[in-house]
Formats: C-alpha cells, structure tokens, sequence
C-alpha cells in the first residue's frame, strides 16, 4: 500500500523537477506559495545577528501576504542554517535549491559562505539577492547585492578620521575574504588621501586571542584603528580584550552592527561605524518599519541594523521584479530585478548599478547607551565598478 | 616589557585552562573530553550573575561550585563504570560534551551572550600600560597552581591522591579508598573546569561552542606535561610564550598553532614530556 502511494508522488515530482529545469519556468498553481530560501548563519561567526535578519525577512513576508502576496500567491520563508562557513553553506545552498525547491535565495551570509553557495546558485539557476555589507566584486549573473562595499562605506570613515587629524593608521581584521578585502581597499584609499597604514593584523576567524596584534598596535604609534572582523563573537572578543588593554584610540569599527554595539555596552561607547542604516534615520518610511517589528515581536525584538534591514528590502524588491515580469521564471525576475525601486526604511533603493545599488552612508558614533548617534550622512554613495563584465 | 607581559599572562591563562583536566589525567589517567562543556558550563555562570545583576565576582565560586556537582554526577555514572575502558571513557566524555553544549544552546541560544567585566581597562605596571585583568590571571594561575601544590603536599587527601597517581593497586590494597580519591579529584578538576570558564568569560565571548577550542589546547598542554603539576608550568611558559612570539614577530596565524606543533614535537622527542621537570 504505502508503496504504491509513495511511487507515484516521487514520479510525479521527479518529472515536475526535470520539466522545470528543461524550461527554466515553474509550473505552480495560483495559490501555491512562492517560497523564499534563507540560508544564515544561525550558529557561529553570525549567531548574534542572524535572528534579526530571519525577524526582518519575517515582517516581510507578513506585510506583503496580508496584502494579497505576489500575483496572488503568498510568500513563504524556508530558513537553513549555514553554520557561518564554507562548509556549511555548501549544505543548506544544496538543501535550499535542490530539495526544497525554493523560488529565489536572499540572505545575510559570511563571503565565505556567499562563495561557497554560489555554485549551487548557477546549478539551480535561481535568483540570490545578497543581503550583507561585503568587500565587493562577486560577480554572476543570478546575484544582486542591495548592501554595501568598500567603494561606499570605507571613504567616510578615513574621511573622518583624516578631518580629525589622525594620519597614522593601524588596520586589524578577521582572516577572511571580507575582513582582507575591506582593509585592503582601505589601506589603497588612506594611501590615496596622504595617510600612512603603520601595520595591519590578522586572526583567523575563530581565534580568541587578540594579545599580540593588541600589544603591535600599542606599540605602533598609530593615531587611528580601523577594524574589520567577522560579525559577533570576534567583534566582541576584539573590542573586550583592547579595552581591558587600555586602548583608547579612535575607532572606526568596518563590522560591527547596532544590537552587537548595544550589547557590548560601555565597552562599545565611542566606536565610529559607517552605515547604509541606523536605527536613527529620521523618515516615515523607517518610523513604520520600525513601529510594525516592535509590534510583531514585542520583548524578542532583536534591534533592527544594516544587516536586518536590507533582507526586509530584498524580500520587497523580490515580490516587485515578480510583479513586473508577471511570473517566478528565474530569467524573467532576473531581467526585472535592476528595474525596480523599493522605498525602504533606508530610502529608494534601485539595484541598478552592475547588480548593486547606490546607497545613502550614514557615519555614526555608538553612545554610551549602546544607541548610535548619526554623525554626517552621503547620499547616494556610488558602489562603483563592481562587476563591469556582467 | 609588554611582551614579557604578554608571555607571561598568556602561560597563566593556559595554565589555568589546562590545570582542571591536569588533576584529572593525573589521577584517573583518563582524559576528560567533557573539559570543554564544564569550561562553557562556568562561563554562562557569569552570563547568569550579569542577568541576575549579582556581581560577577560571585560567578567565580558559583562556576567551580557548578562544575564540581556536575564532575560528581558525571564521575558516579558516567566515568566510574570505564574506569577499565579509557578509550570508551574519551568518547563518553566527548559525548557528554556534545549534550552538554546542546542544553545550553536550548536553554540560552546559539548566540554570544555578555557578561560584567571584573576588572576593567588598564593599570601602569613596570613602566606600560597594562590590562589590568590580565594581569588578575596571572594572580589567579599562581593561586591555582599553589593551591595544588599546598593540596598534594599538605592533606591527606594530596597523600591519597599521590599513592593513586603512583600506584594504585598498593595503595587499595594498604586500605585507601580509591574510589573516594578519584570521585574527588573528578569533581575537583571538573569545578577547575568552570572556574576557568568564568575567569575567561571577560577575554572572550561566551557562547555554547566556547569550550570546545580551549579543549584542544589544554589537551596538547596536559599531554606535554605527563602528570605533574610542575610540567604543565614548564609547559604552559613555553608554549605560550612561543605562542606571542610568533604571534608578535610572524603572523597571529601562525601563532594560533603554535602550542599544538610544539607539544607534537615534544612529545615526538621527549615521549614523557616534562613530566620528570
């Protein structure tokens, strides 16, 4: 009996999968939910921040159903953990796209874990929007990025911190695609405006002990430190171990995020970041994002940040490039998806620009409350060349 | 200055990781895989007194407090029946490990959690500016090792505990209750374990996989210094010191496997390690 029954779904399944990736096109009913895979990084590097992403990618997903979802169908999150590495992410890409079959990928993710995806990603053809600040030029022609890159975020910090009459800079990162990318980029840009890099620093991404690259920096000279370490646990142990160590400089943070800073407490006070949002944007757009979390998540509101907020675009600029090309087809989203603006609570939004998208950068100071105080603000900051060969 | 600083505290933090599962090996001659987990176990301690806002200085009793029961009910069911078995006592050890951090992902989650620090910012020490908790550590790896020290030497109880460390077949046989011996340095190198975990609590994040990169090291420092007390100091001096400096004047990359090559190569040349320092 069970046999039977089972021999025919799997057949029919097995064929829908060979149909649809013959024709590139889904054959769903009216009514049948447009899913939306998440792949994040629930444990490890990115566990602090992660559940804030999922919030956003929630509310969402929320509004957007409760007005009808997309082409009458309702959207439908299928969030995987991807451990914040390689390795993991290989596991729940796989999982996402092959098993369970999902219509696009937008997700907040380590580059680690972005590259090692993205293979999956042209396998599967479907499309990923990448919702995380990154070091920039991954290229492919399923991936859109509607979050930062040196080109943006990097410039007003040593702009600064150079009106500020710091010079002498020392740079500390995490051994990683990103934390390598932006200081190498920011190494070029203090070079560039008269400044001098008096030593940079690396630890892997799980390593804890920050003792010896404290006790260089001390002893460097340098006027300024800038960071770039994964998100979360290296953030914080980093941050810790230099204030037990006295270390008072000024200090531009490349990584950290406002719920991370407001848990860090006093040892955060004082830390410059640069952003495409903080929880300070003074516009309706943001007042209502903000006012619709608090009131979906109540006391497990996790504070929204430039990690959080983007994924809540995404899932808006997903459900619009459906909308225009009329249907999920991956070659027609991919078509609409540069075409389409979304007012977010970060502003207008177009990922018009080699597949990323022109930002407004907001430099803020983290207070001793853990709040995040907006400096001065760049509208419209150019990514730049990203990937002119798209 | 501050290098030496740096060598110097950084012994005393592996020493201090290191001495729990030292007690252990030493006595029971089985390694506690489980270090790890009591390691984390100590650490959400101090995460408990920040969010019930005692102050953090009371993590530390509740933390070796904490661990010690748990090391009794692991050693009276666990570890006690693969006295025998020391290779099975590994993997239940590890395994326990395992459940041991998935309860505390399910009780506080996956993510870093925050604690008070007890000691902040910095202090003028012999001519630099240095952190003064680090400096704590050093303070509490030398009343650590005393500790021991004064316990096998002074009690009767460090007098057990050598003629079990020596040979235990005698030593049951002129009427010393063996098993009483390994139950309490079990629990004892267990509450170390949670000690630990709180006086790192303020150098590192804490979250439930905190314990696990710590195991590693203790593990390469215990198996360098044999059993005594004094190795694992020769030890932990070495291989930390070894460690800044390449971290210092190489790549902190490179210095993150500092301890694991050398205690290899240790053990490669010296298969007793310091043991006979």
């Amino acid at each position: 009996m069970t046999k039977t029954r089972i021999f025919p779904a799997l057949a029919a399944s097995a064929l829908s999968m060979g149909l649809a990736l013959a024709s590139g096109a889904a054959f769903a009913q009216s009514g049948d939910p447009i899913r939306i895979g998440v792949p994040v990084g629930l444990s490890g590097a990115n566990s602090v921040v992660a559940p804030s992403v999922v919030q956003a990618a929630e509310l969402a997903v929320e509004q957007i159903n409760a007005k009808g979802g997309v082409l009458g169908r309702p959207l439908e999150l299928v969030v995987a953990d991807d451990a914040s590495g390689a390795a993991g992410a290989q596991k729940a890409f796989d999982s996402l796209i092959f098993k369970e079959e999902v219509d696009v990928l937008i997700s907040m993710e380590t580059s680690a874990a972005r590259n090692a995806g993205l293979p999956a990603v042209q396998r599967g053809r479907v499309p990923y929007i990448y919702t995380s600040f990154y070091e920039g030029r991954s290229c492919s022609p399923y991936l859109f990025v509607n979050a930062w890159v040196p080109e943006q975020q990097v410039p007003p910090v040593v702009d600064y911190l150079m009106a500020e009459g710091a010079t002498k800079y020392y740079l500390i990162g995490s051994d990683y695609a990103f934390g390598r990318g932006m200081l190498e980029f920011a190494a070029k840009y203090i070079a560039e405006t008269g400044g001098e890099v008096v030593g940079d620093d690396y630890l892997p991404m799980d390593g804890t002990d920050w003792t010896a690259i404290i006790s260089n920096l001390k002893s460097s000279g340098a006027e300024a430190l800038i960071t770039s370490t994964a998100g979360g646990a290296p953030n914080v142990t980093l941050t810790k171990q230099l204030r037990g160590a006295g270390v008072s400089l000024p200090y531009a943070n490349l990584a950290v995020d406002e719920g991370t800073a407001a848990a860090m407490g006093a040892d955060a006070e004082g830390i410059l970041i640069s952003a495409s949002y903080v929880t300070g944007i003074e516009s309706e757009a943001n007042a209502a994002f903000l006012d619709a979390m608090k009131a979906k998540f109540g006391e497990e509101l996790r504070t929204p940040n430039d990690l959080s907020v983007p994924q809540y675009e995404a899932v808006f600029a997903y459900a619009a490039a459906v909308e225009k090309a009329g249907d999920t087809d991956t070659r027609a989203v991919l078509a609409a998806l540069p075409e389409v603006t979304v007012t977010g609570p970060r502003g207008d939004i177009t990922m018009s620009r080699q597949n990323h998208a022109p930002l407004t950068m907001y430099l803020g100071q983290v207070q001793a409350d853990g709040s995040v105080k907006v400096v001065s603000s760049f509208e419209n900051v150019d990514p730049g060349e990203q990937c002119p060969n798209l | 200055m501050t290098l030496a600083l740096d060598m110097i505290t950084t012994a005393a933090i592996l020493f201090i990781v290191a001495s729990g599962l030292l007690a252990i090996f030493g006595v029971l001659k089985i390694i506690n895989f489980a270090h790890g987990a009591w390691l984390t176990v100590g650490g959400y301690c101090a995460v408990v007194c920040a969010q019930a806002g005692i102050t953090p200085w009371l993590s530390l009793p509740l933390a070796f407090v904490v661990g010690a029961a748990l090391g009794g009910l692991t050693e009276r069911f666990i570890v006690r029946p693969l006295y025998d078995r020391p290779l099975d006592a590994i993997l239940a050890t590890w395994g326990l490990g395992i459940v041991v951090g998935q309860l505390i992902t399910l009780g506080f989650g996956r993510d870093v959690q925050f604690t008070e620090s007890l000691l902040p910012g910095a202090v003028s020490f012999a001519g630099v500016d240095y952190s003064l908790y680090r400096l704590f550590t050093l303070a509490a790896a030398l009343v650590i090792g005393g500790g021991f020290a004064l316990l096998l030497d002074g009690t009767r109880l460090g007098l057990s505990a050598r003629a079990v460390i020596m040979n235990e077949h005698l030593a049951r046989a002129l009427g010393l209750d063996t098993a009483k011996v390994r139950a309490a340095t079990f629990m004892l190198g267990a509450g170390l374990a949670g000690l630990a975990g709180a006086l790192l609590s303020p150098l590192t994040s804490v979250d439930p996989t905190m314990g696990v990169g710590w195991l590693v090291g203790a593990f390469m420092l215990v198996m360098a210094a044999g059993s005594s007390f004094a190795g694992l100091a020769v030890a932990c001096l070495l291989f930390g010191s070894a460690q800044v400096i390449v971290s210092t004047f190489v790549s902190p990359i490179l210095g993150g496997i500092t301890v694991a090559v050398l205690s290899a190569l240790v053990l490669r040349i010296r298969p007793k390690g310091f043991s006979n320092v």
